[in-house]
C-alpha cells in the first residue's frame, strides 16, 4: 500500500505517516530528506531522533538521491519529507534541475520493495504570495511530483489541522 | 467544541451565523478582544490572529488553547488555514505559523465538528453530516 501524506504546516502529517507504519510489525525504515544544515534542520532532527529511538526506526539520512536508499523487500517505509528532497535536489551549485523524474521513478522504486510505504509531503502551494521566479519554480516542481505521486499511490490523505481528509483511496485511521 | 476553518475570506463567519444562528454581539473578534473573552464566548473569530497577539504578549499559546478547549467546551472556534505555504525566512514568523498549526490540532481534537468553508461551501471533516 503507498499512500501520500499532505498538508500544511505542523497539520499533524509526521503524526498519522507514523501512525500507519506503528500498526505494522515488519522492519520500520525511515528515509530522512532533511539537509542537517542551519538551526532549524537541527531542531527537527533532535525531535526526530527522540521519536525513532521510542519506536525503533532505522533511520536513512538521504537528502538526495532516494533511489539509493537501502531499503529490504517486505519493509515499512517513511519517507520524508518531498518538499525539502525537491529543494535539495533542484537548487544545485547555482544551478536549478529538473527533479520531478528522478524523485518520482526512486520513489516507485522504494514502492515497489517496500510492503508499505508513506510519503509525506508539504502542500506549500496556497499562500497566494508571488516569490522570485526560482520559487515559483519550485512550487511548481513541487505540484507535478504530488500529482504524479498521486497518480500511483493508494491513497491520497490531506491532514486540516490534524483531521485526516481522504482525497483518493481512505483515510485508514480517525 | 466546534471548529471552523478554511482559508482567507471563504464565508466562514457567514457560514457560521447562518448556521448557528448566531448574532454579531455573540461573536468575540479575534483580532482585537480581550484574552480573557476567549473563556466565556460563544464564538471566536480569527483565532489565527488571537494566536499572533498571545504571542507578541509572551503568553504560551499552547496552554492557553488547551485551558479554553477546558473551560469553554460549547464555543465555536473560527481560525483560517495558515500553513500551506513556503516555509517563512523569518525565524518569529515560522514559529507563528507553526504555533497555530500546534493550537489548531488541539481545538480539532476537542471539537466534535470541525468545518472546513471553501468558496462559501461547509464541508464537514470531523463529526457532524460527514
Amino acid at each position: 500500500m503507498i499512500t501520500l501524506v499532505t498538508g500544511g504546516t505542523k497539520c499533524g502529517k509526521s503524526g498519522y505517516a507514523e501512525k500507519l507504519i506503528d500498526r505494522l510489525s515488519c522492519p520500520k525504515y525511515y528515509i530522512a530528506t532533511i539537509n542537517p544544515v542551519g538551526d532549524y534542520a537541527q531542531e527537527v532532527i533532535a525531535k526526530r531522533m527522540k521519536m525513532h529511538t521510542q519506536k525503533k526506526y532505522v533511520t536513512i539520512e538521504c537528502p538526495r538521491d532516494i533511489a539509493y536508499a537501502d531499503i529490504p523487500i517486505g519493509s515499512a517505509v517513511i519517507v520524508e519529507e518531498i518538499g525539502r528532497l525537491c529543494a535539495n535536489e533542484m537548487f544545485v551549485d547555482g544551478r536549478i534541475l529538473r527533479t520531478v523524474d528522478k524523485i518520482v521513478s526512486g520513489l516507485e522504486l522504494i514502492g515497489a520493495k517496500a510492503s508499505e510505504l508513506v510519503i509525506v509531503a508539504n502542500d506549500i502551494s496556497r499562500d497566494g504570495i508571488s516569490y522570485s521566479p526560482e520559487l515559483m519554480e519550485y512550487i511548481k516542481e513541487m505540484g507535478e511530483i504530488s500529482r504524479r505521486i498521486t497518480a500511483f499511490a493508494d491513497n491520497v490523505i490531506e491532514c486540516v489541522y490534524s483531521v485526516p481528509v481522504a482525497l483518493k483511496g481512505s483515510a485508514l485511521l480517525d | 467544541m466546534i471548529m471552523v476553518t478554511g482559508g482567507a475570506y471563504q464565508g466562514k463567519l457567514d457560514f457560521v451565523c447562518r448556521h448557528f444562528g448566531l448574532e454579531s454581539s455573540d461573536i468575540a473578534n479575534g483580532s482585537t478582544c480581550d484574552f480573557e473573552e476567549a473563556f466565556s464566548a460563544k464564538c471566536i473569530k480569527s483565532y489565527h490572529r488571537f494566536i499572533a497577539r498571545l504571542i507578541a504578549h509572551g503568553v504560551d499559546c499552547v496552554q492557553f488553547t488547551e485551558r479554553l478547549c477546558a473551560e469553554n467546551k460549547d464555543a465555536i472556534i473560527i481560525l483560517d488555514e495558515i500553513g500551506c505555504g513556503i516555509i517563512p525566512v523569518e525565524k518569529a514568523e515560522r514559529k507563528r505559523r507553526e504555533i497555530t498549526g500546534k493550537c489548531g490540532c488541539i481545538i480539532a481534537k476537542n471539537s466534535d465538528d470541525v468545518i472546513r468553508v471553501t468558496c462559501g461551501l461547509p464541508v464537514y471533516i470531523k463529526g457532524g453530516n460527514q
